[in-house]
């Protein structure tokens, strides 16, 4: 176990939050667009995004002392696995019969983005990202504090 | 004779209970939004135990080998593994990871200042009081 190993699991946590926000404002700044993407020819709207996190153990030794049943160590941390398009909610439909990309009957497929949605999941992460400033801080200080022995 | 006597290993024990401590914390509030992940933390007594038995010595042949042992570092984590917080199965309550975090720091830093008083004490033995 490495000095810093703390800062590590802090920083990556850190890394994983920030990015959780650049999905968000991306989500939010396409609220609007329609043409995302080309799909056999036609344009398909932009399609909200998500982050899926998971538990970062990627050490040998843990997962060999899990095997033999060992107590686990204290983890390297949180990463991000994927960003997913959000295939389940439908896009909206939006009746402008004068939009470009309007259909035969008028409405028009918007991007299927919940403003609401978007500002819960964005103060949340805005939340958990300093809480681990906090920690970051405290660690730091720790160190600092250790520095400090025998003078 | 011992010139540090048990208090400065005690201490160092301390410390490194407490360090591995905070990484857990760390680990638990980073991981606050992972679905499915549960609260880890750090058992004392387990620390102790493992501390007491599991250490590796050399084998020695020839009295002109050195002497070493190794001790295994398994250090006590556990977690709670059916223990839910939120609806994604997710296990940490942030409130008291924030609250065990103050109180981790003031440990360590208590402990700090205390291995650095035993180390004054010493220097001022050496010094003869001057």
């Amino acid at each position: 176990m490495s000095i810093f190993s703390s800062m590590n699991t802090t920083a990556s946590a850190l890394t994983a939050q920030r990015l959780r926000m650049d999905v968000i404002s991306s989500n939010i700044a396409n609220v609007d667009t329609t043409r995302a993407k080309q799909v056999n020819g036609e344009w398909e709207p932009y399609r909200r995004k998500s982050v899926t996190l998971a538990e970062d153990n990627g050490q040998f030794s843990s997962f060999l002392n899990k095997a033999m049943g060992k107590e686990e160590n204290a983890g390297n941390g949180v990463r991000v696995t994927a960003v997913n398009d959000d295939r389940e909610t439908p896009f909206k439909l939006v009746y402008n019969p004068t939009h470009p990309d309007a259909n035969e009957d008028g409405y028009v497929e918007m991007p299927n983005v919940d403003l609401l949605t978007e500002m819960v999941d964005l103060v949340s992460s805005t939340r958990s990202y300093e809480a681990n400033v906090t920690v970051f801080n405290a660690s730091k200080s720790m160190l600092t504090k250790a520095l400090e022995i025998g003078k | 004779m011992n010139l540090f006597g048990g208090t400065i290993s005690n201490l160092e024990n301390g410390l490194n209970y407490a360090s591995l401590k905070n990484k857990t914390i760390a680990q638990n509030i980073a991981n606050v939004d992972t679905p499915g992940y549960k609260a880890k933390n750090v058992s004392f007594e387990k620390m102790l135990s493992d501390a007491q038995s599991s250490t590796i010595s050399a084998k020695r042949t020839d009295t002109r080998h050195y002497d070493f042992e190794i001790k295994q570092s398994t250090p006590g984590v556990t977690s709670y593994e059916n223990f839910s917080y939120r609806s994604n199965g997710n296990g940490v309550d942030m409130d008291a990871e924030q609250a065990s975090l103050a109180e981790n720091t003031i440990y360590y830093n208590a402990l700090v200042e205390r291995i650095s008083g035993k180390f004054n004490t010493l220097n001022s033995v050496i010094k003869g009081g001057r």
